[in-house]
């Protein structure tokens, strides 16, 4: 039996509920970017908040926070079968307990734990590599990560910027953080123009280009190492590298 | 207005790069003003041509020094473009930058300005411009300026996150030689005070909540590598002396970078010691992180690192009798001292082994380096290396290749 869900976190766990309490699960994906294929014995499962309750509960309670956080990080990443090995990781973990996180050469603990490193990888990138630019009252900023990581960046940057109305926004999902100067929310947010920069926040572009060149130490010059940090795909959105 | 300050922003930022410190790491503050907060673990917020973090605005205040060190872009008889930013320049440039996001905090440093007690009070301008005008509560790095009134430093210190005295040489003589204004009893002693402060900051805060914050994030110097002919040992005798003495949260290395003529300093042509720089800094985690001391890694007969091997192998080459290790029973620390295991390889280990024996095969699974690990080690009683514990024939195995020599072709 496949279990199909709607892509939300909630939508996850009741499928991991019915592989407890219904049939057994082979496999879970999104509806969304789920490949059909006739062979498959397939169900689409409606979210049930009290049942992804529970998983929750006992995922908390039965194995440990730190396991968790891995699979909300796992949860979020781009990878096709990402909720497989989720699927999986979590039937070890009901097994073993807390200590299936000692379990660093397990297949199944491998799967998630590289996955989960990749998705706190980039989050990590992005607290540093985002860039805000004045438009109009408030900042914008602009990205496209390979995961969908937005909301591991909201607490970080209304902290931050406590003071400051800001839109976070993902332009290869479409979606975006929004902060009001109290409380922030994720939506659906599209902004097809470009970005009108005014005069000022022009100036302040240029002294951060011309900053970021001097800074560099000639004799020391190493492009490799600087593209391993700052790989090309990222680069778009990070005003020093633009143009 | 700005084109104005761009200017000094690039001549000041020139004037600042040598200084290698770059971290803000250290110190987890929420904000508690109206903008910026920090997180230990430190953000680099981007890389420069060089490959280093940049997650501060470095820069220096002024680059008109009344010194004359020999080794230093900014001495005061080099005809470089100089330049002073307003403490009020660098107040708003800090926070317009990090309102983008484009750094993490500041990193004020300055040359010495007519003297020391001018320099550090437009430092403490600065710092209370950010602090209270824009109440950011962001990372801040600055320079302690020897020779400066002690209330002055102080009054740094409790409004900055880090300082730093930079000793620049890890002698006497080094100093005598190529900055003769200066001493090391002058950098020792703003040195002492912050490290008196820190102490009793702490102190107080354990008795009183709202006591003042001294420096919370610790202080830190840097020492330049190859501009005198000091050794490896006595770089690193100091550094351990300084971790020890002032409880210096790290000490930083940076590679001479030949800016000047002059008759006690290497040739203008003489490319960064970046190995030699990278040995000294392997060095100081195996002192800060892996237990090691000083004195296990480098002696009177051997004062400086072998450039083709990290010093963890060639102590544990050394140390050949102590080797190989069984890694499903050897403690924690020992797990350590085994080359090509880190800190992070050494805890999945440790953990793993409460699950279940470790496999050779589960070794690259966890992170070990095994070509280096597997000449010092046992897994379940087998031995993966070379038939005989001979240090050269190891050393022979990984030794790194020769870059090859280009044939050039005598055209007559």
């Amino acid at each position: 039996m496949i279990y199909l869900h709607d892509g939300t976190f909630n939508g996850l766990l009741t499928c991991v509920y019915a592989h407890y309490y219904d049939k057994a699960a082979e496999g879970i994906y999104s509806e969304g970017t789920y490949e059909l294929s006739l062979v498959d014995d397939k169900k689409r499962l409606v979210t049930d908040v009290d049942k992804a309750k529970k998983v929750y509960n006992a995922i908390m309670t039965k194995i440990s926070d730190e396991a968790m956080s891995h699979v909300y990080h796992t949860f979020l990443s781009s990878d096709y079968h990402k909720d497989c090995y989720l699927l999986r990781y979590l039937q070890l973990g009901f097994k073993m307990g807390y200590k299936i996180d000692y379990h660093r050469t397990h297949q199944d603990v491998i799967m998630v734990h590289k996955l989960s490193a990749k998705v706190t990888k980039e989050r990590h990138l992005f607290l540093g590599t985002l860039r805000f630019q004045e438009v109009g009252k408030g900042l914008y900023a602009p990205l496209a990560p390979d995961h969908d990581i937005i909301e591991l960046l909201a607490s970080h940057f209304a902290d931050r910027l406590k003071h400051e109305q800001f839109i976070i926004h993902d332009r290869k999902r479409n979606k975006a953080v929004i902060y009001n100067t109290k409380a922030w929310f994720i939506t659906e947010f599209t902004y097809e123009e470009e970005v009108k920069v005014s005069e000022r926040e022009k100036q302040f572009q240029d002294m951060w280009k011309g900053y970021f060149e001097h800074i560099s130490i000639k004799e020391r010059e190493n492009l490799r190492l600087q593209r391993q940090f700052v790989p090309v795909r990222y680069r778009q959105h990070i005003v020093e590298f633009g143009d | 207005m700005k084109d104005n300050v761009l200017r000094k922003l690039q001549v000041l930022a020139d004037a600042a790069k040598y200084d290698v410190s770059c971290a803000s790491s250290g110190v987890s503050k929420n904000n508690t003003g109206t903008i910026g907060n920090s997180s230990a673990a430190g953000i680099c917020h981007t890389w420069s041509a060089d490959g280093r973090c940049v997650s501060l605005l470095k820069i220096l205040l002024t680059n008109y020094c009344v010194y004359d060190c020999e080794y230093c872009v900014n001495r005061l008889s080099n005809d470089v473009a100089r330049a002073s930013f307003t403490a009020e320049e660098v107040a708003e440039l800090t926070i317009e930058f990090y309102r983008r996001n484009y750094i993490e905090g500041l990193f004020l440093s300055s040359a010495v300005e007519k003297n020391p007690n001018h320099t550090m009070e437009k430092i403490v301008k600065t710092l209370l411009i950010l602090r209270h005008q824009y109440k950011f509560s962001g990372y801040i790095h600055v320079k302690a300026i020897p020779g400066a009134d002690k209330l002055l430093v102080q009054q740094a210190g409790e409004l900055a996150d880090r300082m730093s005295v930079n000793i620049e040489l890890p002698t006497e003589k080094g100093l005598q030689l190529l900055a003769p204004q200066k001493s090391m009893k002058k950098m020792f002693l703003p040195m002492k005070q912050i490290k008196d402060q820190i102490t009793q900051s702490k102190e107080e805060r354990m008795h009183f909540r709202h006591a003042k914050r001294f420096v919370p994030a610790g202080q830190s110097t840097q020492m330049i590598v190859g501009a005198t002919n000091e050794s490896d040992l006595s770089m690193l005798t100091i550094t351990d002396q300084l971790y020890q003495n002032f409880s210096l949260k790290r000490v930083y290395f940076s590679a001479y970078v030949p800016v000047n003529r002059g008759g006690n300093l290497p040739a203008l042509s003489t490319a960064p010691p970046m190995l030699r720089e990278h040995r000294l800094y392997q060095a100081d985690w195996l002192l800060r992180f892996y237990q090691f001391d000083a004195k296990e890694l480098l002696d009177e007969r051997e004062p400086n690192f072998d450039l083709d091997f990290d010093p963890k192998m060639i102590w544990a080459l050394r140390h050949i009798h102590e080797f190989p290790k069984e890694i499903n029973t050897v403690p924690y620390n020992e797990l350590l001292r085994i080359p090509g295991l880190g800190m992070t390889s050494a805890k999945r280990i440790f953990k793993q082994r409460k699950v279940r024996a470790i496999t050779y095969d589960d070794l690259k699974k966890i992170g070990v380096v095994l070509k280096r690990a597997k000449f010092f080690i046992t897994c379940n009683g087998q031995f993966y290396g070379v038939k005989s514990m001979e240090p050269d024939s190891i050393k022979e195995i990984l030794r790194p290749a020769q870059p090859f020599e280009q044939l050039q072709l005598q055209l007559p």
